[in-house]
């Protein structure tokens, strides 16, 4: 079976030009411009098959997005060659986006100042579909996503959660057979986040439709995808199932204690612990291997030696991740990337 | 579904969209039912001043002279235009990808956004002042030719749309564009001729004029209002002023139709 | 108060500062406000040069009406401009409590963050146009500058009142950003002889907004054209410029029992 997207050797180079910060540089920069290349994606090529979910990973800026882009057609690649539902996405653009949805967490389909149901009708009719299918379609995806009761009042006074959700209906209406998505869950609490999930995992099985999924969650690729793509620095560093990365990265968990008392002199690190971080006596972040010891054992094995005010358990960061499979790299962990829950005692 | 047909729903629903979306704010818009008459007030009592006991001024006869300025304060409300806010905004905020991924040209969607934009502004501004001019002010608001009239306001507003659209359409390469616009809106706003009509300008800034957008936005129109047209001492009929602002529309449209190419490269190239 | 003048100081040096880091829209935006403040003289200058005229008013006499009003504008501007967008900004994204949370007189503390350097643009404008009339009308008697000062002040506190009046309007119509025009159309009276204008609009202008006053009466005292009574219309531009004040303490006052 042919692929439902076919991606060889894509390149992506784009110049862009310094720009002064002075005035004196600004005018300067007018006449002679400094030219500054950046490889945005190198050599990248992978086929996906129909009704597959692929999560693609990657810190920010490691050009998640531009590949994102190109496979939509917003971004021309450099050199090398994508197919997608035969179409070469930078051709033919009309015929093209007739057949794919997309929906980016920090760009709104959505007009505003006025209820998602009358964008719902703009791209009803901004992709011809008919009276009987919008009506049929709009009742199943309310349904599943539990919007019936929001999709009448102002945009503006939706959560952000009920927001993403008409975005989805946005871009689903028109019966993509491929759905882009780009950190779709950015920002959602939790239960967005499940609802939306949900509702990805029963589109793809319902109607086999394919989809790419960039992400900074871990979270969302490992109850979505069974293929994961991991690039960074423009290039694909891991393209495998899913088991084979979570067998890769093991069960690891970020634990972050807050003490009540000086841990000075105190050991942390043994076979299923690692030091992660330690600004103070008060503070530190381990990382535990959950498959050797259960969260909870791990707990009370600090809570028995140690008074502590607040603990966090965290998945671990896509900037770890990344740096376990790019093997002796070394940069912060990315507190802010994950999800996290926080108790307190 | 036929093109047309599918066109035409389209524009249907996006004008539709677009009246509810600015709807919420018509109560907004009904700031120009006070400062459209008060701008007209200050320029009847200026020009009744000016005019003094002296019948006519650069040809333009008192009664001529206050239509006129009633007639370009109501065509600025049908012909209102937006497109360059709006495209750099969605250049700046990046959400002009949406567009790009839908099955539809973003220029035709911006056209018939302003198209319920300004259904808007006809009942809420247009309306509104048309009936205060006519029954409070007493001035004669009929225009010499209902057709030539309806016509040249409707080449004005594409006129003003493809002009606005291709100033819009340079924030796909300049970072800041706010201060290309505000400084093309002065001198619009000059050479519109909203302050003072065009007659009174130097000779050689008149001739100009033909070849510069500005006389076609509203100049144009509301001189074809009054039924009598010159500039630069060249007098034209009302079909040939038509003519010409199509001549204008046409050539506006292709140039912009070269812009917007260059800036579809310069998107998809850098996704700006 | 003297604390008080130290943080006006201090909110000014700052203003300042940021407007230097960001030279070239600084740059820019003055020139472009300059341009289409300083531009409105052109109406005149066309109107005059077609061989009409106000009657009783020669040209350098009209500019020097508008460059008066336009030096106004441009002060008041400076101290008041930034009032009503930051007011409205507040007040549609509902931070205003930021605000009534410093342990200062909202108002002034308003007042003493938006100072506008943009504006010294279309200061220095209207003093170039100014110095330029000034030259050409009949020579002006060393005390006539002393009533003209006294009703430059006047001229600039309706200036101030109305920018109140507007921010204070946005506290009930929260998100119109066309409440300026509002302010724009009626100062149009305030751009030309104000004898031009029917004796009700006239009276109007002088007595309720007195926007009449910007321009033509300090312009009239260098021309030696005001009587004493005239000096009674100093009264009404303060009482405005309070009222304004006013206005705007009262709509605080109300946000702080809706919001609160």
């Amino acid at each position: 079976m042919r692929p439902v997207i076919d991606v060889q050797h894509l390149t992506k180079t784009y110049r862009t030009y310094k720009r002064g910060a002075g005035m004196g540089q600004t005018i300067r920069s007018f006449f002679r411009r400094e030219e500054v290349i950046v490889h945005a994606v190198k050599d990248i090529s992978f086929a996906i098959g129909q009704g597959e979910i692929c999560g693609v990973l990657g810190p920010n800026g490691a050009g998640k997005s531009t590949t994102i882009k190109m496979l939509c057609g917003a971004l021309y690649p450099t050199s090398g060659d994508i197919q997608v539902l035969g179409f070469s996405p930078s051709r033919d653009r009309k015929r093209y986006v007739s057949r794919i949805g997309a929906v980016f967490g920090q760009k709104s389909q959505l007009i505003w100042d006025i209820p998602p149901i009358d964008s719902f009708h703009m791209n009803k009719a901004i992709y011809g579909i008919s009276d009987a299918d919008f009506k049929s379609r709009l009742e199943e995806l309310a349904e599943l996503l539990d919007i019936a009761h929001v999709m009448e009042k102002p945009t503006r006074v939706l959560s952000l959660g009920e927001r993403m959700k008409c975005e989805f209906v946005m871009a689903m209406l028109h019966r993509p057979d491929v759905l882009f998505l780009d950190e779709p869950t950015i920002g959602l609490d939790v239960v967005a986040k499940v609802k939306i999930r949900e509702f990805v995992r029963e589109m793809n099985r319902k109607q086999r439709m394919t989809c790419i999924l960039t992400t900074h969650d871990l979270e969302d690729v490992e109850e979505l995808a069974q293929r994961v793509i991991v690039i960074n620095h423009g290039e694909k560093v891991f393209d495998d199932s899913l088991q084979r990365l979570q067998l890769f990265l093991g069960d690891k968990k970020l634990v972050r204690f807050t003490f009540t008392d000086s841990t000075r002199g105190a050991h942390f690190e043994n076979a299923y612990t690692r030091v992660i971080e330690r600004p103070s006596d008060l503070q530190i972040t381990l990382e535990v291997d959950t498959s050797l010891i259960s969260i909870s054992e791990f707990i009370e094995s600090i809570a028995r030696k140690h008074h502590f005010s607040d603990i966090a358990v965290k998945e671990l960061p896509i900037q770890q991740v990344v740096m376990k499979l790019y093997e002796g790299e070394q940069s912060p962990p990315d507190m802010q990337s994950t999800p996290e829950v926080s108790l307190s005692r | 579904m036929s093109g047309f047909k599918h066109q035409w729903r389209v524009f249907k629903t996006v004008a539709d969209v677009t009246y509810k979306e600015w709807g919420a704010y018509r109560t907004h818009s009904m700031v120009s039912i006070i400062v459209g008459p008060v701008y007209f007030v200050v320029q009847y009592f200026i020009w009744t001043a000016v005019y003094g006991d002296q019948s006519s001024l650069q040809g333009i006869e008192l009664s001529q002279m206050i239509r006129y300025f009633g007639a370009t304060a109501l065509i600025g409300y049908l012909i209102m235009d937006f497109a360059d806010w709006n495209l750099s905004m969605l250049v700046r905020t990046g959400k002009f990808l949406t567009f790009h991924l839908r099955p539809i040209h973003h220029r035709s969607f911006a056209l018939f956004q302003k198209v319920g934009h300004r259904l808007l502004g006809f009942l809420f501004e247009f309306l509104p002042c048309l009936l205060i001019f006519i029954f409070i002010f007493g001035v004669d608001m009929r225009p010499a030719s209902y057709l030539w009239s309806f016509l040249s306001v409707a080449l004005a507003f594409l006129m003003n749309f493809y002009v606005n659209y291709t100033i819009g359409l340079t924030s796909f390469w300049l970072v800041q564009s706010s201060g290309i616009r505000s400084a093309f809106i002065l001198v619009a706003g000059i050479f519109s001729g909203a302050l003072i009509p065009l007659d009174f300008f130097p000779q050689w800034l008149q001739i100009l004029q033909f070849f510069l957008p500005f006389q076609y936005i509203v100049y144009m129109p509301a001189m074809v209002f009054t039924g009598q047209y010159s500039l630069g001492g060249i007098q034209l009929a009302m079909e040939q002023v038509v003519g010409l602002q199509a001549v204008a529309v046409l050539i506006t449209f292709g140039m912009n139709e070269l812009v917007r190419r260059r800036a579809m490269k310069q998107f998809t190239a850098v996704g700006a | 108060m003297k604390r008080y003048f130290k943080i006006y100081w201090t909110c000014m040096r700052s203003a300042f500062l940021a407007a230097i880091a960001y030279r070239m829209d600084f740059i820019v935006s003055s020139i472009i406000t300059l341009v289409g403040n300083v531009l409105f003289p052109l109406v005149t200058l066309l109107i005059y040069r077609s061989g009409a005229s106000f009657p009783g008013w020669t040209l350098y006499e009209v500019l020097l009406i508008q460059s008066v009003f336009t030096m106004s504008g441009g002060l008041a501007n400076l101290i008041f401009g930034g009032v009503l967008w930051t007011t409205m900004s507040h007040i549609r994204e509902g931070s205003f409590e930021v605000i009534l949370l410093k342990p200062l007189n909202p108002l002034f503390f308003i007042v003493a963050t938006t100072f506008s350097p943009d504006s010294i643009g279309v200061l220095v404008g209207g003093i170039a146009l100014f110095l330029f009339s000034v030259a050409h009308v009949d020579a002006i008697p060393l005390l006539s500058w002393l009533p003209f000062a006294a009703l430059f002040a006047a001229g600039t506190a309706v200036m101030a009142g109305i920018t109140l009046m507007m921010a204070a309007m946005s506290f009930k119509w929260v998100g119109n950003s066309r409440i300026s025009e509002l302010a724009d159309s009626v100062l149009h009276f305030g751009k030309y002889p104000l004898p031009i204008f029917p004796k009700s609009i006239q009276a109007v202008m002088t007595l309720v907004i007195p926007v009449g006053m910007v321009g033509f009466l300090p312009a009239s005292a260098l021309l030696g054209r005001v009587e004493a009574t005239d000096f009674a219309a100093v009264l009404p531009c303060f009482l405005f410029m309070a009222a304004g004040a006013w206005i705007y303490r009262h709509m605080i006052r109300l946000y702080e029992g809706v919001g609160g």
